[in-house]
This record gives C-alpha cells, sequence and structure tokens, in this order.
C-alpha cells in the first residue's frame, strides 16, 4: 500500500525509549513500589529502613522470590502452579527427616529433596503437555498428592525423624553472613542472575517467550512445545524444592502448613513485578521487585500492628489496584 | 429518496495499517449491490463499519438516511440492518435452534423458554427457507461448516432485515447452495430489502449484483452497474494483469524432490504426486476440501492415517514440524492465518525471523546475539521488510510486511520445499508482487514449491502445473497451456465438470 | 438422517453421564466395602451424615459452575464461605425473626461479594483468576474480624431445618436445586451464561448484554457461596472464619468431576453437585477401606486426574465414533 509512512518523530532520550514498553515501565514501578514501603516503613517506625532491618526484609523476600522465580516460568507460558504449598512443605519434611540434621548427610539430602520437587514438578508437566489436562486442574491434584504423600509418609509429622533440626551447614547458608550481608541473600542473587539470563539470552528462554506468546504458532515453527513446557514445571516443582530447603535452614525445624503462604504470595508477586498473567511477557527481575514489595508490605504492616483480618484485606485491595492501574495502562483485555 | 445505507469518509486503522481510507460506499432500498476487491482491499471492514461491528476511527454513517453511531451490531439491528459477517458468530457448544433463537426464544408458564417450541420454531424457521437437511437439535460443532453457514444466513433472515449485509457468504457452499442463497437474495430484493454482498467469484457477482462497487487499498473506486471482469479486475489491481505477476522461468528437466503416495487422513482421500526440483506446483479448489489437511499432514502438524512421503529418493516420516524442519527433509510451511499460526505478534521482528534457527544461533544454549541481529538485518533488508527497527513487535507491522516477517523466518532456515498456503490473503498488491518475485526466484535456484491459493487467477499466471482438489482427492491435473482459472474452478466444483 | 430427542439429549451431555455413572460407581463400591467391613448395608444414620456434610459442598459447587461457566473462575468462593460461615454464627441469634432476618441478609452479602467480583472482572476487564485472588484475601480478612476465634452459636430449630441429623431431609434440598438450575437453564439469563462461554463475542453481536449477564452470574455465585455457609454453619452448629477455606480447591474438584468445562459454556450445575457428592464418597470409601486418613488428599488428587483423563479420553472416542 502507498500510505505515507507516519514522519519519524524526534528520537526520544534514553530513558524514556526505556520507559517506552509498558513491561519495563511496570518493573519500574515494582522497584518504585519497594523503595516506597521501605520510605513508609521508616516514617511508622524509625529504622524499618536501617541496614539490618532491611536485610531481614530480604531475606524473608528471598523465600518468595525463590518459589516466584518458578511460578514466574509456568506463568510465562500461561500456566499456573498451584502444587507450590505442599511440594514446598513435603521437601521442607523430606530435608530434615532424610538429614537427621547430620552435616555429613546434608549433601545428599538437598539433591534428594530437589529431585522429589523436580520429580512432582516433572509430572505437572507431562500432564498438562502430554495429556492436555489444564494446568488449574493438573497442580491443584497435584497439590492434593503431595499433601497426601507428606502427611501419610511422615504419619502427620509425627514421626521420630520429623522431629530434626535442619544441618547446621544448611542453617548456616541461610543465617550466616558474609561480608555483612546475610548467605541467603547471595543465593538469591546467583538465582535471580541465572534466571534473568537464561530467560533473556538463552534459546531456552526465547522458546519460552514463543510459547507464551503463541504456543500453536511456536509449535509449527519447530519450538520444542512440550519438552519446553514440561522443563518449565519441572524447574517450577524445584524451586519449591529449593524454597523448603531454605525455609528449614531458616526456621530450623519443618512445620505442617508451613508451605500454605507461599501460594498466594508468589503469585502476587509475580503480578506485581508486572508478568502478564496470560503469558509471553515479564521478566524475573520484576517478580524480584515484587517479592520484595510484598514482603515489604507484610513487615510494615505488622510494625504498624495491623491485626491479621487487616493484613488479609489490604493484600487483597493492593493487588486489585494494581491490576486496575495495570489493566488501565496497557489498554488491553 | 434516501439510501438504505450509506457510510460516508470512513476511516479505520489497526495497528498503524489503514483498512479504511476515507472511503464511501451506498446501497439503494431494494437493490442488490456487490462490494469487491482483492483481500485487504477493506471490504470486510465496511461492512464491519455498516454492521456496527467495529466503529470507524472517522467519517459517518447513515441508516435509512438517519446519521447513526453504531456502538455495536445490536445497534444497526435495531435499525433493520443485519449481517452475515466472515467470522460466524454461532455458538459451538449450543444447538441450532439456540442459535437461531438466541435472545429471542419463546416463553412460555412462569417465564421459561419451551424447549419443545423451540425446536418447533427452530424447525419451521429453516422449512419455511426450504432448508430440510439441518436437525435443529444438533450442535453447531457438529454440523458442517456449510451448514454452519447457512444457519447463520438464515438466522439474519429471519429478522425480516431491511438492509442485509452478507460477508463472503458463498464461500463454503456449493453450487445447489449458492443457488438457494440467491433464491432467498431475489426474493428479498423484490420486499425492497437492500443486500450487500462480498464474493470472489465473478460469475456469481455479475448473475445477481444490480450494482458492483469497487475497493482497492481501503479506497473506494468506482460504482458501476455494468463492468466486465477484465476492466474490474484492472481496477481492483490497480495495474494490469500482465504485470501484476512476474514471468513463470522455464522447469529444468524434471527431476523429483518429494514424492506422495496415497496420502490420507481426515478430509484426505489418498492423495499422490510428485513434486519437482524447480517447481511451482499449484494446489487448486473450493474450501474444505482437504488443501489445508494435506498442506499440515506433509508438515507434520496433522496426523495422517497412511500414506508415504519420499524427500530426495528417500522415504521420511514426519511425525512433527520439528521433524519437517531438520536437516535432510527441509521443509517449511507458511500457513494461511499469520495472526495465530505464523506470528508472535507481542515479539520482536527479530525474533520472529531467527524463531526457527534458534538452534542455529546457539552456542551452548546461550544465544549468539550478533550474530542473530546480524541475520535478521540481513533478512530485513533482502525482503524490504518496512518496519522502524528489528527491536519493533511485529504485530505494528502492516499486513504485507507481517507476511514478509513470515516467509523472511522460513528462508533463514534454508528450506528445498517450501509449503506456501495462501500466503497472499491480505495482502496489499505491491508486497503480493514482491511474494509472487521471490517465489519464482526461489524456484530458479532450484527449490520446490507447493502452492495452495483461494485465488484461481494466482495460481493460473505462477504455476508451472496445477493440482485440482475435490473431497479430499486429486480431481484434476492441469498443464500448460491448459491452466486458466477457469478450469481450475470448473475442475473445482463438480456440478459442472459434466463437459 | 435426524437422530430422536433422547440420542441428542445423551450425546450431548456426555460429562453428565459420566458423572452420573461416576457416582453411581463410587456408591457401589462404597456399599460393597461398608459390607465387606461392617458385615451391614449402611442405614439411614450413614445416608444422613453424607447428605448433610455434602450440602455446603454442593452448593459451592454451583457457585463454582455459575463463574466457570462464563469462561471464568472463582478462587474466592472459600472466602465468602468464609465470610457467610461467620456472620451466621454471630448474627443468626435465636428467635426466629433475626434468624430469618439474617439468612436473607447473609445471603445478600454472599450476593456483595459477587457483585463487586463481577464489577471488577465484567467492567475492570480483570481476570477472574487474580480479581478471585485478590478478593478471597479480602473476604478472609474480614471473616476473621467478624469472627476472630471459632464459636458462635447457630439455634437447633436452624439445623434441624437446613441440616437435620434425623434423616436426610436435606435431599429435599437436592432435589429443588437440581429443579431450579433446570429452570435457570430456561431463562434468557440462563442462556445468556452459557452463550458468553461458548463465545465472548459472538454472544455480544448477537444481542446479549455480556457486561450485565457476568455481573449476575458472579451475583449468583456469590449467593450460593453464602447458601454454602450458611449450610455449613448449621451442620457444624458453629462458625469457624477459616473453615469455609478448603471449599475453593474443593468446589473446583467437583467442578471438574461433574462434567462442567473449565473452559465455558459447557456443563450444568446438576452434574456439579453430583461431582460434589462423588468426593464425599471418595473421603467416605477411604474411611471404611481402613485408608490412613492421612493419605485422603493424596487418592483425592490422584483421582481427580484420573476422571480429567477419563473424561477428556471419552470425549474424544465419542468425538472419533461420530467423525
Amino acid at each position: 500500500m502507498s500510505q505515507a509512512q507516519p514522519a519519524a518523530a524526534p528520537a526520544p532520550s534514553p530513558v524514556r525509549r526505556f520507559l517506552l514498553s509498558t513491561e519495563r515501565r511496570r518493573i519500574v514501578y515494582a522497584w518504585c513500589a519497594a523503595v516506597l514501603l521501605f520510605v513508609i516503613g521508616n516514617v511508622v517506625r524509625p529504622g524499618f529502613a536501617g541496614f539490618n532491618s532491611v536485610q531481614a526484609v530480604l531475606v524473608v523476600a528471598s523465600f518468595v522470590g525463590l518459589v516466584a522465580a518458578g511460578q514466574t516460568f509456568v506463568i510465562l507460558i500461561g500456566g499456573i502452579d498451584l502444587s507450590v504449598p505442599w511440594v514446598l512443605n513435603g521437601a521442607a519434611i523430606l530435608m530434615v527427616t532424610s538429614s537427621l540434621g547430620q552435616n555429613d548427610r546434608a549433601p545428599l539430602a538437598i539433591v534428594l529433596t530437589l529431585g522429589a520437587g523436580a520429580l512432582a514438578g516433572l509430572v505437572n508437566g507431562v500432564g498438562v503437555a502430554l495429556f492436555g489436562v489444564p494446568a488449574v486442574v493438573m497442580t491443584l491434584a497435584m497439590n492434593g498428592i503431595m499433601e497426601g504423600l507428606t502427611l501419610g509418609l511422615s504419619g502427620g509429622l509425627t514421626c521420630q525423624a520429623c522431629a530434626s533440626y535442619a544441618p547446621p551447614i544448611v542453617q548456616a547458608a541461610v543465617h550466616g553472613h558474609l561480608l555483612g550481608i546475610p548467605a541467603a541473600l547471595y543465593l538469591w542473587l546467583f538465582i535471580a542472575i541465572v534466571v534473568s539470563v537464561v530467560l533473556s539470552l538463552t534459546t531456552f528462554g526465547r522458546s519460552t517467550y514463543a510459547i507464551g506468546n503463541n504456543a500453536r504458532a511456536s509449535y509449527l515453527a519447530g519450538v520444542r512445545v512440550t519438552a519446553s513446557v514440561v522443563a518449565l514445571y519441572t524447574l517450577s516443582g524445584m524451586f519449591s524444592a529449593l524454597a523448603g530447603i531454605m525455609l528449614v535452614g531458616f526456621g530450623g525445624q519443618a512445620a505442617l502448613g508451613m508451605g500454605d503462604p507461599y501460594l498466594f504470595q508468589s503469585i502476587a508477586a509475580v503480578v506485581i513485578g508486572g508478568v502478564y498473567i496470560l503469558g509471553g511477557r515479564g521478566h524475573y527481575i520484576g517478580t524480584v521487585a515484587g517479592s520484595i514489595s510484598l514482603v515489604a508490605l507484610i513487615s510494615v504492616l505488622m510494625a504498624m500492628n495491623m491485626p491479621e483480618y487487616g493484613r488479609s484485606i489490604i493484600y487483597g485491595v493492593i493487588i486489585l489496584v494494581l491490576l486496575l492501574l495495570y489493566g488501565r495502562e496497557a489498554g488491553e483485555p | 429518496m434516501a439510501p438504505a445505507v450509506e457510510g460516508i469518509g470512513l476511516s479505520r486503522s489497526f495497528g498503524g495499517v489503514k483498512a479504511l481510507a476515507n472511503a464511501s460506499f451506498s446501497a439503494r432500498i431494494g437493490e442488490v449491490h456487490a462490494l469487491v476487491g482483492e483481500n485487504g482491499a477493506g471490504k470486510s471492514t465496511m461492512i464491519k463499519v455498516l454492521g456496527g461491528r467495529i466503529a470507524p476511527d472517522s467519517g459517518t454513517v447513515r441508516i435509512k438516511g438517519q446519521e447513526v453511531r453504531l456502538s455495536g451490531p445490536t445497534d444497526a439491528h435495531a435499525l433493520g440492518a443485519w449481517t452475515v459477517f466472515q467470522e460466524l458468530t454461532l455458538l459451538p457448544w449450543m444447538t441450532v435452534a439456540e442459535n437461531l433463537l438466541l435472545a429471542r426464544e419463546p416463553r412460555g408458564a412462569l417465564g421459561l423458554i419451551g424447549r419443545r417450541r423451540m425446536a418447533q420454531d427452530a424447525e419451521a424457521m429453516l422449512a419455511g427457507l426450504g432448508i430440510e437437511h439441518i436437525d435443529p437439535l444438533a450442535l453447531i460443532e457438529d454440523i458442517s461448516l456449510a451448514e454452519r453457514q447457512i444457519v447463520e444466513i438464515v438466522r439474519a433472515i429471519s429478522h425480516e432485515p431491511d438492509i442485509l449485509f452478507l460477508d463472503e457468504p458463498t464461500s463454503s457452499l456449493v453450487e445447489r447452495e449458492v443457488a438457494w442463497l440467491f433464491g432467498q437474495i431475489r426474493r428479498l430484493r423484490a420486499r425492497q430489502t437492500a443486500v450487500v454482498f462480498t464474493s470472489h467469484r465473478w460469475n456469481e457477482i455479475q448473475s445477481i449484483a444490480d450494482r458492483i462497487t469497487i475497493f482497492r487499498g481501503g479506497e473506494h473506486v468506482g460504482t458501476f452497474t455494468e463492468i466486465n471482469e477484465d476492466e474490474a479486475v484492472t481496477l481492483m489491481t490497480g495495474q494490469r494483469v500482465d504485470t501484476l505477476y512476474p514471468p513463470v522461468p522455464k522447469l529444468p528437466s524434471p527431476a523429483p524432490a518429494m514424492r506422495v503416495e496415497k496420502l490420507a487422513g481426515p478430509r484426505l482421500q489418498g492423495a499422490s504426486f510428485t513434486l519437482h526440483k524447480g517447481e511451482v506446483l499449484g494446489i487448486g479448489g473450493l474450501a474444505g476440501h482437504g488443501h489445508r489437511e494435506l498442506f499440515f499432514m506433509l508438515f507434520g502438524a496433522e496426523r495422517a492415517a497412511s500414506g508415504t512421503v519420499s524427500v530426495g529418493g528417500r522415504e521420511v516420516r514426519i511425525r512433527s514440524p520439528r521433524d519437517a524442519v531438520r536437516r535432510g527433509v527441509g521443509l517449511a510451511l507458511v500457513p494461511e492465518d499469520r495472526k495465530t499460526e505464523g506470528l508472535l505478534l507481542a515479539m520482536s521482528v527479530r525474533d520472529n525471523l531467527t524463531l526457527s534457527v534458534l538452534r542455529r544461533l546457539s552456542a551452548g544454549g546461550l544465544l549468539r546475539q550478533a550474530a542473530e541481529r546480524r541475520m535478521a538485518q540481513d533478512m530485513v533488508a533482502r525482503l524490504k521488510v518496512r518496519t522502524p527497527g528489528i527491536a519493533n513487535p511485529v504485530g505494528g507491522l502492516s499486513g504485507g510486511n507481517q507476511q514478509k516477517v513470515l516467509v523472511g523466518r522460513w528462508l533463514l532456515a534454508e528450506p528445498q520445499i517450501l509449503l506456501f498456503y495462501d500466503v497472499t490473503r491480505g495482502v496489499d498488491i505491491a508486497t503480493k508482487h514482491e511474494i509472487y518475485e521471490l517465489m519464482l526466484r526461489l524456484a530458479a535456484e532450484g527449490r520446490s514449491i507447493l502452492f495452495y491459493s483461494s485465488d484461481a487467477e494466482e495460481l493460473a499466471h505462477l504455476c508451472h502445473r496445477v493440482l485440482v482438489l475435490r473431497e479430499g482427492r486429486i480431481a484434476a491435473e492441469l498443464t500448460p497451456p491448459g491452466i486458466t482459472a477457469e478450469q481450475i474452478v470448473s475442475a473445482a466444483v463438480r456440478d459442472s465438470l459434466a463437459a | 438422517m435426524r437422530r430422536s430427542r433422547w440420542t441428542h439429549a445423551l450425546s450431548q451431555n456426555a460429562g453428565l453421564a459420566l458423572a452420573f455413572a461416576m457416582l453411581l460407581a463410587s456408591l457401589i463400591i462404597y456399599c460393597v466395602i461398608y459390607y465387606a467391613t461392617q458385615q451391614r448395608f449402611p442405614g439411614g444414620f450413614e445416608i444422613t451424615t453424607t447428605v448433610n456434610n455434602t450440602m455446603p459442598l454442593a452448593l459451592a459447587a454451583i457457585a463454582q459452575t455459575m463463574v466457570v461457566l462464563t469462561r471464568g473462575i472463582d478462587l474466592s468462593v472459600g472466602g465468602a464461605v468464609d465470610l457467610t460461615n461467620a456472620l451466621a454464627a454471630v448474627h443468626l441469634g435465636t428467635t426466629l425473626g433475626s434468624t430469618v432476618l439474617w439468612s436473607v441478609l447473609i445471603l445478600l452479602v454472599g450476593a456483595a461479594c459477587g457483585l463487586v467480583n463481577g464489577l471488577l472482572v465484567a467492567l475492570g476487564r480483570l481476570q477472574p483468576i487474580l480479581v478471585t485472588l485478590a478478593t478471597l484475601s479480602i473476604f478472609q480478612g474480614i471473616a476473621i474480624r467478624v469472627l476472630p476465634q471459632p464459636g458462635g452459636q447457630v439455634p437447633q430449630e436452624y439445623t434441624n431445618i437446613l441440616a437435620n441429623p434425623m434423616g436426610p431431609w436435606s435431599l429435599i434440598y437436592i432435589v429443588l436445586l437440581a429443579l431450579f438450575w433446570a429452570a435457570f437453564r430456561r431463562t434468557r439469563l440462563g442462556v445468556g451464561v452459557y452463550a458468553i462461554g461458548n463465545d465472548e463475542a459472538a454472544a455480544q453481536s448477537n444481542g446479549i448484554d455480556v457486561r450485565r449477564t457476568k455481573i449476575l452470574a458472579y451475583m449468583l455465585g456469590g449467593t450460593f457461596s453464602a447458601a454454602a455457609g450458611l449450610f455449613l454453619a448449621a451442620t457444624s452448629t458453629a462458625g469457624d472464619a477459616t473453615t469455609g477455606n478448603g471449599y475453593t480447591l474443593t468446589s473446583i474438584v467437583a467442578v471438574v468431576l461433574g462434567g462442567v468445562s473449565l473452559f465455558g459454556g459447557r456443563g450444568s450445575a446438576s452434574g456439579a453437585m453430583m461431582g460434589a457428592f462423588v468426593t464425599t464418597m471418595i473421603v467416605n470409601i477411604l474411611f471404611f477401606a481402613h485408608i490412613d486418613p492421612l493419605y485422603q488428599a493424596f487418592y483425592e488428587g490422584l483421582f481427580l486426574i484420573i476422571a480429567v483423563l477419563l473424561a477428556g479420553g471419552i470425549g474424544r472416542f465419542m468425538r472419533r465414533r461420530a467423525a
């Protein structure tokens, strides 16, 4: 067609150009929200934005962030992982029962636990990709399966080994400091870099976005859709297990129900971080910001002595407000 | 007397592409008005605007002389204007009766819908228009495409419209059903209804239209009461036919590139043929007769029930597109619907171009960014893709440029055999011409092309040979000088094959 | 070749037929295992407890069906059950007047919960899964505010009416609900709900007010969640602001077992109620088969996957035969 192309607009400044993409803008918003919450927290309770307090918030955020890494993967392909609570909880219990709190058993226990998480994720992926079970149903069923197995095999956490503590080495990996910064944060930073590199710079990451955008077109272009989907669910299971290991390292012991908050929080972190719930767009760096904002918010509310019910209401309202803001901005259904 | 419906100076863009550019159209009371033009000329957009499906960016719509603002099809319905859109609007998991009577169901005691009465009403409605073979209790997903088209038409007619828009109503109908439709249209015309329809079949247009309006590139070219096909085609394409199609290179001595033996599966009843090196082999026929299945089976995207495929003299098993793409087979499929089956609209031009060759760009899993960028830039330059940059989302490009990106993706994969499935659909003339040239250049390089087109002219002008599929079988093989659009169409339609 | 009404009805309701088959199978297995372990068949007491225990889930499943039919999903069902259950325990009181008044008010609260969801989904054009995830948190918060500790009281007469422990009178409600659904399916609103689930754009262009229909579907869903909360309060004779949580997931399970398509437009609330009963029967079977109750969730999860695969397999099989 011979329509005249619109005259080239004057080149925008680099900052403006960066912010032109809505997904990048959302990431910036998420980081601004995190900073803002620390500022508000500092007003409510002076010292909240201090070095130690920020560290404490970040350590707790790292657990959410790890689970949310897996959730980011599956949401990027338009799926969802509802099996987080009991994969995490099962992993935590498997960690203490297989290591019995002994350092020399720890490496094997960690491998075993991550493997179990990966296996649960693998089954999810096979169900979704090969058998066409809707992700909501498959991962919901897997959550039940893991709950039953965990409770049944541990006798409802009454087994002798269940009372074991996490091996000191695992506890140190969460609590220990290196150059004045908790070890858990190094781990999170490492994971964040790996996940971001995988998503942005590898063929696997490119396939992930492609599938999330249009699975049919990707298949017709020769992308390995089934294998990628299975791999992504497997990774999600493994990240839940990793968070379980970190949590027993943090708390010392496993408990029943310790995974429950992480379903809501991981999805919320992904959404706050600007990942599209229908898939195809978003970055882990946004999810990291989402995790920090969410945990900072919880901490601020606790600092304000907000009772549980108030916190619950406020999470919900904030998610809705963010959804309305994002929805308005993107102007898409 | 005021026209029944009028669009004045209408413009509408989609993602920066002008589908309608200050276009006008009007239809009189009691006339049958054909709206013709190439794919992408703006016919469907005009009908959607007049039917209330989409709002124009600028311009006015008048119905029965009154200026109106339609915020949805229901507004148009209230004014007596009903539309059968090209994309059917039937509800797949509901019955024919429920669809026919949607939002006007007969209600009995307690205001509840009477199921039995609904079935009877639907049956009567179909019978009243001479349709006996459609079961009102069948689900839409269980009836054929042609039957769905008829149900959609019956629903519109049953509202006794003053203005009726039919967008490609005959695309999936056979001759007998077309005759039924034209009978209905004549009846409506006698009742002073204005009927506006679009079609690609010239004999249909001439047999029923009182006036013909030609669109090109989103603009109104002219309205005629009398015009012959050649003049019309020239006006539609804006180019003389002999300059639109580049000359077909001579086929070297035939050497088989791909041999297909008795390939069968859903809708395909056993097709055997050989595709030669450097050949453009056309596949013609009406939609729904197994073309799509043939292409998708060859590419491994649909399961074949039986049959064999050999490439380069060796039998190959292709069970997924991934098998088809791999070295040694070297197939590429450019599908019909680039938006749902081809492109990742939200992703960049670069991402779309390199999607099929990611493995070649990978160094231990990491993408070689610089190489990828170079590869994408070269292809953009080679195909003259008009885009602000390779990082821009492909969804923002015009239809023609999107199609070029899709073709470019497959050129990067360096295939030996290209399956082009209706690639020029919804593409502007200039790009069409470029695609034709590219196709013939690829053939001259010794690659083989299997080319399906819904446009018989295209096949006639670009192919070395044409196979016509009818009801899943190869009904005719046309070779020069016997390849003409008329021959292709008549081979595709059984009823007129008596000669 | 025209098929009879009944052939059509059967082939077009394969999901419902499958749900019924599963219900029948689970009942038979239950009776067999019961007889094997107890040397007698289950009697009035067993039937009564099963029915009374299933009523809240059956209602929650209808709530979920309403939303799933429009191609949505309602994760806030559990929150709405919590909230209404808590309100019931605190406010029903002892006088007839207050009981009736508060029952109506609580149903209205449920409708209001649904209204919030519906407005956000239909007018805010947000994803149902995210909206209801957020409102789940909000409803749960309010529920805990209303009833911070488990407790409160439900009058005995109330329990007798909704969940009579002396006999399976609640089966009457099941019949009434099935009748309600048959009627609902024959209203313009009901047809609209199905039409939206089939194809929203097509429904819109055929004169269905999509926004209004969606909002009403969510509101009706909320009302059924509230009814579930009331029945839950009646069976447990007291309130707890957290026991309702489980209904989000179990209602989805019941809906899937009941043959309602998660992609919208297909299925019925009657099927979902059957799905709810199948869920309860599985728990009963596991109990009488002396399977460690700790493993209960495992078998439920396993069964859910098997049922979905089975339903998909049968669907494909029927399609192939039809083709």
